[in-house]
């Protein structure tokens, strides 16, 4: 189980700049999540600690050992590819196995260690079947079990539920911590799924176009994003521009005027499920602003309204409502939109 | 409209097949001078037997390309593992000048083969032969192990450097289960083209020694005996045979 | 791409041995035939040879060379279009009217006599040419001998660039009015351009160099380019001649490839 470090890495090919000064550390026994879009370079830089991308500049230390010249196979990683890469022509005991055949281990602890890893990933009695035989679900598990036959250092996973459906990938999100835990390897994985992301992670890192946008755990790299970016990646935000008119109001061009309770600054966000949507009229306290519904999306549990306010122009305010008497108000209604000065949150400069 | 191109195909078919099934007929026919009526008679076939030019040059053949599959089929296969496992400047024209063996035609080849194996003292002969099949067998086993390569991509070998397998592990344990029927398929691909190879053949083989596509050719320009029928039929069964062995390990149709 | 030092170790040692040969018994060769067209004789054996033009001359100033070489060009050009003409319908019959396993096996079919001696084959025509057709020895012959030889390139390489194309652009194509014979050749055809001409160069090519087929079904008529290069070197042993008639050859063939390059791009682009 290994702390990770990685300072200043950078990377280009060609005129691409893949990562640009990419410094972050990973604590022993963490669950981190690496989260961007497509292209961001979040692959990249966990090829980068797996061997296969070697950096143009900085380094790279497991435990403070430095790892940029130690191929692949030497530096005692642990991977689940995003098809998991299982091989086809070897049963699954034989995949899981693999990692300690190459190190000969001698064959009763091999099947001991067999036994233990088809049990921590619930496959006790498939080990004569072959890969093709299984479901996602199960070759998931396997790829997984087969990473960490071998005690690895540091678990690295690019995109592992991506291929399973919703209700599939919930229970194995689960499962996956549950291991993560009871193992207590240094975990590191990759999503583009920002859901996925928060909850699964001890702390996340926001990459965007080869940079780190924000690191923090799940909980603050939400409620207190540091830049548009992060905030509108990282779940739906209603974004207000103004001019600042004191230490904590902001002036927007209609003239009203939004408080936060933490010090203002030009743009600022709220989260849609912040907001509550008032009939026109009510009572009202904290921010508020007029509003007529244009569209109202019904899910069960929660109702989203799009609102049209005169500051946000052909923007609709997003709210997110809890469906708790189960009244939606309808398209065309007027509304007033309020949320409370410690729900506005300003961005840095 | 359905009706008119089957018919149509059958034709090419018929086409494709007719002199190759009036020779095999012909090669069990008593006749000398291929005149019905037809009397079935195996009488070519035993005086194939004691043809012993004949048999000389088959051995030489199939010896020949039994060395040419393996050499061509081990170097190839090297090579394609640069193509598909590695991105370098260059490769692009290293995969161009994979062309020239295959589209240039073969005379021009064969009779520049001669002029340099002259004049650098490699001369005539089987050796000079075999040189000349590998050469012409590269472009093909590269291809086909290649095509195989690509199919399951680099994630299995990176699977294993994950899990500590050193390269030649990785390569022995994942990568060769995986190419081996890309392999066989051009081993056989090798041996057949070997075996087929008449013009490089032709011009590097020296007088008294050759294979059996220059022997039969040969006994034609000379005017020919009927037992020459008979081997023919034998070579065309056998590499028709050989070329289905590879479809059916390799699976064209959709290649 | 520069690849870190161990690495190109690693595809160095992967390659070399491959080309290394290739450079052996390929490309070093066709530049000594360069070099020898050059001389008066191969320098081997005590003789002394020096530089000449006169081989290439001969080629440009006796008719029994380039009238000959237009004779092989011509030869190219009739297999060709023959395979194409009869060719492209079957591929086209193949892709579109059969189905399922029937289609694996008659591809198969089509491409197993190619991929088979073609020697034997050659010679298998002499047989049905000779009773009761009466053509052999007879320019026909030739013909009917390449083509026969050389269908399956045409039948293959169409039928792969006819598979290629989207079913859904076909289908868009009927949902817009067009009739079959509209959707043929507005769609089909256009998209299936890189096949035919795919074929045309793996089919012209090779025939412009055959001596084999002209011989053996040609005879006396068989006076091509291709038969006068493989005299000088069993029968004449003028190879300094033979080389430079073979590199004359070589640039026939370079030529029409550059002369068909921007067109094949276009094709390919648009595709």
């Amino acid at each position: 189980m290994s702390r990770v470090d990685v300072d200043r890495v950078s990377k280009r090919y060609g005129q691409v700049i893949a990562l640009d000064q990419i410094t972050l550390t990973f604590a022993d026994g963490e669950f981190f999540g690496l989260l961007g879009p497509s292209g961001s370079g979040k692959t990249t830089l966990l090829r980068a600690i797996a061997g296969f991308v070697i950096p143009d500049r900085g380094t790279i230390a497991f435990d403070g050992e430095q790892v940029e010249s130690v191929p692949v196979h030497r530096r005692g990683i642990g991977m689940v590819f995003q098809n998991y890469a299982l091989f086809p022509h070897l049963t699954v005991a034989d995949n899981i196995g693999f990692g300690l055949d190459v190190r000969h281990v001698d064959r009763s602890e091999r099947d001991r260690r067999l036994h233990e890893l088809l049990g921590l990933v619930r496959l006790a009695g498939y080990g004569g079947r072959r890969p093709r035989e299984l479901s996602g679900g199960q070759q998931q598990r396997v790829a997984l079990a087969r990473a960490l036959a071998t005690r690895p250092r540091v678990l690295l996973l690019d995109e592992p539920l991506g291929a399973l459906d919703r209700k599939l990938r919930q229970e194995m999100q689960v499962e996956l911590r549950e291991i993560q835990r009871e193992t207590g390897v240094t975990t590191i994985f990759v999503t583009h799924d920002q859901e996925e992301a928060l909850t699964l992670s001890d702390r996340i890192a926001i990459i965007n176009e080869g940079r780190l946008v924000q690191v923090g755990a799940p909980v603050e790299t939400y409620e207190r994003p540091s830049s548009l970016f992060a905030a509108q990646f990282l779940g739906d935000a209603n974004v207000f521009r103004g001019t600042v008119v004191d230490a904590h109001g902001v002036r927007l061009a209609d003239g009203t005027v939004i408080r936060s309770a933490l010090e203002a600054a030009p743009t600022a966000i709220v989260r849609p499920e912040k907001i509550s949507v008032l009939p026109a009229g009510a009572p009202h306290h904290g921010n508020a602003l007029d509003g007529e519904i244009l569209q109202a999306v019904y899910s069960g549990a929660s109702v989203t309204y799009r609102i049209r306010v005169t500051v946000l122009g052909d923007e609709p305010l997003l709210a997110f409502v809890q469906a708790s008497s189960g009244d939606v108000l309808a398209p065309g209604r007027r509304v007033v939109a309020q949320w409370s000065p410690e729900q506005t949150v300003p961005l840095p400069q | 409209m359905r009706r008119l191109s089957h018919a149509y195909l059958a034709l090419v078919l018929a086409f494709l097949y007719l002199p190759i099934l009036v020779m095999v007929i012909m090669a069990f026919n008593r006749s000398a001078l291929y005149e019905l009526p037809f009397t079935f008679d195996l009488v070519w076939f035993k005086a194939l037997a004691g043809n012993e030019r004949l048999l000389a040059a088959s051995w030489n053949s199939i010896w020949i390309a039994a060395c040419n599959a393996v050499i061509a089929t081990f170097l190839g296969t090297l090579a394609a593992m640069a193509f598909a496992r590695y991105v370098f400047r260059g490769k692009q024209l290293m995969q161009i000048l994979l062309f020239p063996p295959i589209t240039i035609p073969w005379l021009i080849i064969g009779t520049s083969m001669l002029i340099f194996f002259f004049w650098t003292g490699i001369g005539r002969g089987l050796h000079a032969i075999l040189l000349g099949h590998v050469a012409l067998s590269l472009p093909y086993v590269i291809v086909v192990v290649g095509a195989r390569l690509q199919s399951f991509g680099p994630a299995l070998e990176e699977a294993a450097a994950t899990l500590g397998a050193t390269p030649v592990q990785t390569f022995m344990r994942v990568t060769l289960p995986m190419i081996a029927p890309g392999v066989v398929a051009a081993g056989l691909f090798a041996f057949a083209v070997s075996f087929d190879q008449f013009v490089i053949s032709y011009f590097l083989a020296p007088p008294g020694t050759s294979t059996l596509p220059v022997e039969i050719y040969t006994a034609i320009r000379k005017g020919f005996t009927p037992e020459i029928n008979a081997v023919s039929s034998i070579i065309i069964v056998i590499s028709m045979g050989l070329m289905l062995a590879v479809a059916r390990n390799y699976r064209f149709g959709g290649e | 791409m520069a690849l870190p030092p161990r690495q190109r170790v690693e595809v160095f040692a992967l390659t070399a041995p491959a080309y290394l040969w290739l450079a052996a018994t390929v490309f070093l060769p066709l530049v000594a035939m360069v070099y020898f067209s050059f001389l008066t004789a191969v320098p081997v054996g005590g003789r002394t040879a020096s530089f000449t033009l006169a081989h290439y001359i001969s080629f440009f100033t006796k008719p029994i060379y380039w009238f000959n070489a237009w004779r092989s060009i011509e030869l190219g050009i009739y297999v060709t279009a023959i395979s194409l003409l009869v060719g492209y319908p079957a591929a086209l019959a193949l892709s579109r009217h059969v189905k399922g396993r029937w289609r694996e096996a008659i591809f198969l079919l089509i491409i197993l006599p190619f991929w088979s001696n073609a020697l034997v084959r050659t010679f298998s025509w002499t047989m049905v040419l000779r009773q009761p057709l009466n053509l052999l020895f007879t320019y026909p012959a030739i013909v009917i001998g390449l083509v026969h030889a050389y269908l399956p390139y045409a039948i293959l390489t169409s039928y792969i660039s006819l598979q290629a194309i989207d079913e859904s652009l076909i289908e868009a194509s009927r949902s817009l009015g067009a009739t079959t014979l509209q959707t043929f050749f507005r769609i089909i055809l256009p998209l299936s351009m890189p096949g035919v001409l795919a074929a045309i160069f793996l089919i012209f090519v090779p025939v412009i160099g055959s001596f084999m087929e002209p011989r053996i079904l040609g005879g006396k008529d068989a006076i091509m380019l291709g038969p006068i290069i493989e005299g000088q070197f069993t029968a004449a042993f003028n190879w300094p001649l033979g080389a430079a008639l073979s590199f004359m050859m070589l640039a026939i063939v370079l030529l029409m490839l550059a002369l068909a390059a921007p067109l094949l791009r276009r094709q390919l682009g648009s595709s």
